[in-house]
């Protein structure tokens, strides 16, 4: 016996990942335009947005990867058949880029102190919009419980490396409760059955039933 | 003349001569002093780690001088300056297009036995 209908649904975890990067990239639209509105510039407030990515980087802008690390059941709201509870772990990959610069005034700007701040400015706009009250189930309700970021740390460089650009990481660790469907037996009328449940005047409990023929 | 100085005087030959590998190369202290002088230059891709998984394409550059020719045009050994109250140590050069770049030596490691000291070099925004 196989299961009957196709699976063609995202699972909770990918939607869940995808409603992350959209969320980030829809809020930072947002912030640069309250920047432009603020006078101040937009540019401090750019991130660029990705999932899932595996291939090197060769653009300097600062930037986020959402990624889904894994799941882990919750035993205790889960069920054998039909739903399951997990604790899924997603992980914000934040990335900012340095070069050394001149200042007219005097002296230079460092590139690897300003990586290291651009990586932890991209860092603060991710928690503060994912922890924002407005997406305490980020805009899941049906199928998230909650969500919170457990760890923010920042990558230390390699040092023996030496390349002549400056990367600085850090990584905030989101952790959702979600709801995990999966494929039920379709039910099947095996009979129709009506009870009636009566009590009888020495308080016994009387069923009558009514067989369909 | 020793063997040591027999080889600081070919590092002449090695570094300098510009029909083999010597390429210019204009070195510019913290005060602004420039000096053209020619060395072993090279600017390659590299990919960088940031320890999360994912790999960065970078770059390397790096610079060898001899340090008697540096000292004869009037400046010291470059080394990195920590300090962001002033300015670096710059070094510019080509590439094999004739596109200029200018660097900052993040790293200097000068080879007092033999004469020479090399520079690893980042990016820089004049």
């Amino acid at each position: 016996m196989t299961i009957p209908a196709l699976i063609d649904k995202f699972d909770t975890a990918e939607i869940v990942r995808d409603q992350v990067a959209s969320i980030l990239a829809n809020e930072i639209a947002s912030q640069k335009a309250l920047a432009t509105l603020a006078a101040k510039n937009p540019a401090d407030w750019d991130v660029k947005v990705y999932t899932e990515r595996a291939n090197p980087w060769a653009n300097n802008s600062p930037t986020a990867n959402v990624w889904w690390d894994g799941s882990t059941l919750d035993p205790k709201g889960s069920n054998h058949v039909e739903h399951q509870v997990y604790l899924a772990t997603f992980n914000v990959d934040c990335y900012g880029f340095g070069q050394s610069s001149n200042v007219v005034t005097g002296g230079h700007v460092p590139g690897d102190e300003h990586a290291a701040k651009e990586a932890q400015r991209v860092a603060r706009l991710v928690r503060n919009i994912l922890q924002a009250a407005e997406y305490t189930y980020l805009n899941l309700r049906a199928v998230v419980s909650g969500r919170t970021i457990t760890t923010i740390r920042n990558m230390q460089p390699q040092q023996d490396a030496n390349p002549s650009q400056h990367v600085a990481a850090a990584r905030l660790t989101l952790e959702v409760k979600l709801i995990e469907a999966s494929p039920q037996v379709a039910q099947e009328t095996l009979d129709a059955l009506g009870v009636t449940i009566k009590r009888a005047s020495d308080g016994q409990v009387l069923a009558q039933a009514d067989y369909t023929t | 003349m020793g063997l040591r100085e027999t080889a600081e005087r070919d590092l002449g030959r090695i570094l300098e001569n510009r029909d083999e590998w010597g390429w210019d190369i204009t070195l510019t202290d913290p005060s602004g002093t420039s000096a053209p002088l020619v060395g072993l230059s090279y600017d390659i891709s590299q990919s960088v780690d940031p320890d999360t998984g994912q790999l960065i394409t970078g770059r390397f550059a790096h610079v060898v001088l001899r340090v008697s020719s540096i000292l004869l045009a009037g400046l010291a050994i470059p080394e990195n300056v920590a300090d962001s109250s002033q300015k670096p140590w710059l070094v510019a050069f080509n590439d094999i297009q004739g596109t200029p770049y200018t660097f900052k030596v993040s790293h200097a490691s000068p080879d007092r036995t033999l004469g020479s000291v090399s520079c690893t070099l980042e990016g820089y925004a004049p």
